[in-house]
């Protein structure tokens, strides 16, 4: 418990540093997307074209004039943020404690590794948790003027639901890198080339039918948040991928973590 | 030259993992051009009837598809990520690696000055990213021979957008620099080069999707879009200006900062 308060305090500053991007990033982008909140000019050119290339282009999900529309390009970009923040906290809680040196002390408390990684574990769940919750809060706030209908934040509710479920599979693959990795500085930066290969892997997959495929290896992919606007559901099966991927980790995590051998 | 040598022997690895991945990239990126070609075709057709306001609303003025080169901007966007992170991560850790290793006393006790030691990690980072540089040089000309039709493709412009890559480095090198000496202390480098080349990269990303916005003239993704350089085979050159005067500015500032720095002792 101790040592989930000390992570929580540890971890503090560099959770407010994260909020503060969010509500940046939520401020800057509603404040453009008033220029196009019933625009009567785009809504004229989205109105002037046929139904069916609309569809093709999924020009419904991103129609930029609804605060719907408007959600779901911006839901991308908070993936993208709070997955960074995710994986980061998640390799550096457990690789922190080598670098800074800190780990001989740490070790020789009378609890186990395994309570150790459960502490540390909770800690940056708690982070995450907190950050998903202030970009919620603050997308909240910042829609309120639009007075949105039941069907947007219906939409909220899943897009945010979906923001976790990636958030937890990369804080479990980060906690798995800073408890595997022989050397602790290899964690972050594996976590890194990970963080990216799976990012440009979710473009590969979107430019060709033939590589739809790959979106399997990406939790970017994941949620599609066209399906969450249109057919209000998320996809169980990559659900049960996510959760999959979640349990593997963290079993990884504990095994390798209590066989680990310390650099001093 | 005994820190020339010492740091770029501590590099050298990272410099191969990175320009395997980069070139790996381009090839993954490039073989799969031959099947989203069909799909382009089509997808430019309809992009031609579009009305103009509604593809700048979305940024999709300058793509074509259909060529290898138009494809080639695209895909290059991504390429540029991957480098901005490596000359981050040299910026940020080139002169904190020494505090976090507590190394520090270590080297400062040595007969040189200040300036020299930075001098000779500078030029160590810059050697390393010239490495990869070249790679993506190499592998671009030789990938895009082989999946084009035929072998042709224009050159000037891919000239031209290779050469922005040095710029374009040095301005997350130096930087990174700079930053790494405006804070207290650098615990671990990853955070900040993410915060630093994705922070730059969603401002052009998400500017550039909904129009007008003046921020994202900040960032060196706009400066050099390689879809604007690819079209007119030229830099966009004030903007590429910018990066030449923060690169300036923060390398002259890294030297005062690094010559003054009070550095924490090991002990």
């Amino acid at each position: 418990m101790n040592i989930f308060f000390r992570e929580l305090k540890a971890n503090f500053k560099s959770l407010l540093i994260w909020g503060v991007i969010v509500i940046l990033f939520n401020t800057v982008g509603f404040a453009k997307f008033t220029a196009y909140y019933e625009n009567p000019e785009l809504l004229e050119v989205l109105n002037g074209m046929p139904p069916a290339m609309l569809a093709a282009f999924n020009m419904n999900a991103f129609n930029l004039t609804t605060i719907s529309g408007f959600f779901g390009v911006m839901i991308t970009f908070f993936g993208l943020l709070l997955s960074i923040s995710a994986v980061m906290w998640g390799s550096d809680i457990i690789s922190k404690e080598e670098r800074d040196k800190t780990v001989e002390f740490s070790l020789t408390l009378p609890v186990r590794r395994s309570s150790i990684v459960t502490a540390k574990t909770l800690a940056a769940l708690v982070n995450s948790i907190a950050l998903l919750g202030i970009t919620w809060g603050i997308t909240l706030v910042s829609v309120s003027k639009y007075q949105p209908g039941e069907d947007f934040y219906k939409f909220l509710t899943l897009g945010m639901l979906a923001l976790f479920i990636v958030q937890i599979v990369f804080l479990a693959v980060g906690i798995f890198l800073g408890c595997a990795m022989k050397q602790h500085k290899r964690a972050s930066s594996t976590a890194v080339f990970l963080l990216l290969g799976t990012y440009f892997l979710s473009i590969i997959s979107g430019m060709s039918e033939n590589l739809e495929f790959l979106k399997y290896f990406s939790p970017f992919k994941y949620f599609d948040p066209a399906m969450l606007l249109h057919e209000s559901k998320i996809d169980l099966t990559f659900v049960w991928l996510s959760v999959g991927i979640i349990a593997a980790s963290m079993i990884g995590a504990y095994v390798t973590y209590s066989k680990r051998d310390l650099y001093i | 030259m005994n820190i020339y040598k010492h740091e770029f022997k501590m590099k050298i690895n990272s410099v191969i993992a990175w320009s395997l991945a980069v070139g790996l990239m381009i090839f993954i990126y490039l073989s799969i051009f031959s099947s989203i070609e069909i799909d382009a075709k089509l997808f430019n057709e309809m992009m031609a009837s579009f009305p103009e306001e509604f593809l700048i609303a979305f940024g999709m003025t300058d793509i074509d598809m259909s060529t290898i080169l138009g494809f080639f901007g695209l895909i290059f966007l991504f390429i540029q990520i991957g480098l901005a992170i490596q000359a981050a991560n040299y910026g940020f850790s080139l002169v904190s690696v020494e505090e976090t290793d507590l190394t520090a006393d270590f080297l400062l006790a040595k007969p040189v000055g200040r300036t020299k030691i930075m001098t000779s990690k500078l030029l160590a980072a810059i050697t390393g990213l010239t490495i990869t540089n070249l790679v993506v040089w190499i592998s671009s000309f030789v990938f895009l021979r082989m999946y084009s039709d035929g072998g042709q493709f224009e050159t000037k412009p891919v000239l031209v957008l290779m050469l922005s890559i040095a710029i374009f480095q040095l301005f997350f090198l130096t930087v990174g620099m700079l930053i790494s000496l405006l804070v207290k202390r650098v615990r671990s480098v990853p955070p900040y080069s993410m915060a630093l080349v994705f922070g730059l990269y969603v401002l052009n990303a998400f500017g550039g999707m909904i129009g007008e916005d003046k921020l994202e003239i900040l960032s060196p993704f706009k400066h050099f879009e390689p879809n604007y350089i690819l079209k007119h085979a030229a830099y966009d050159l004030p903007l590429a200006w910018i990066s030449v005067v923060v690169i300036v500015i923060s390398i002259i500032g890294s030297y005062v900062l690094y010559s003054r720095k009070n550095i924490r002792s090991a002990v």
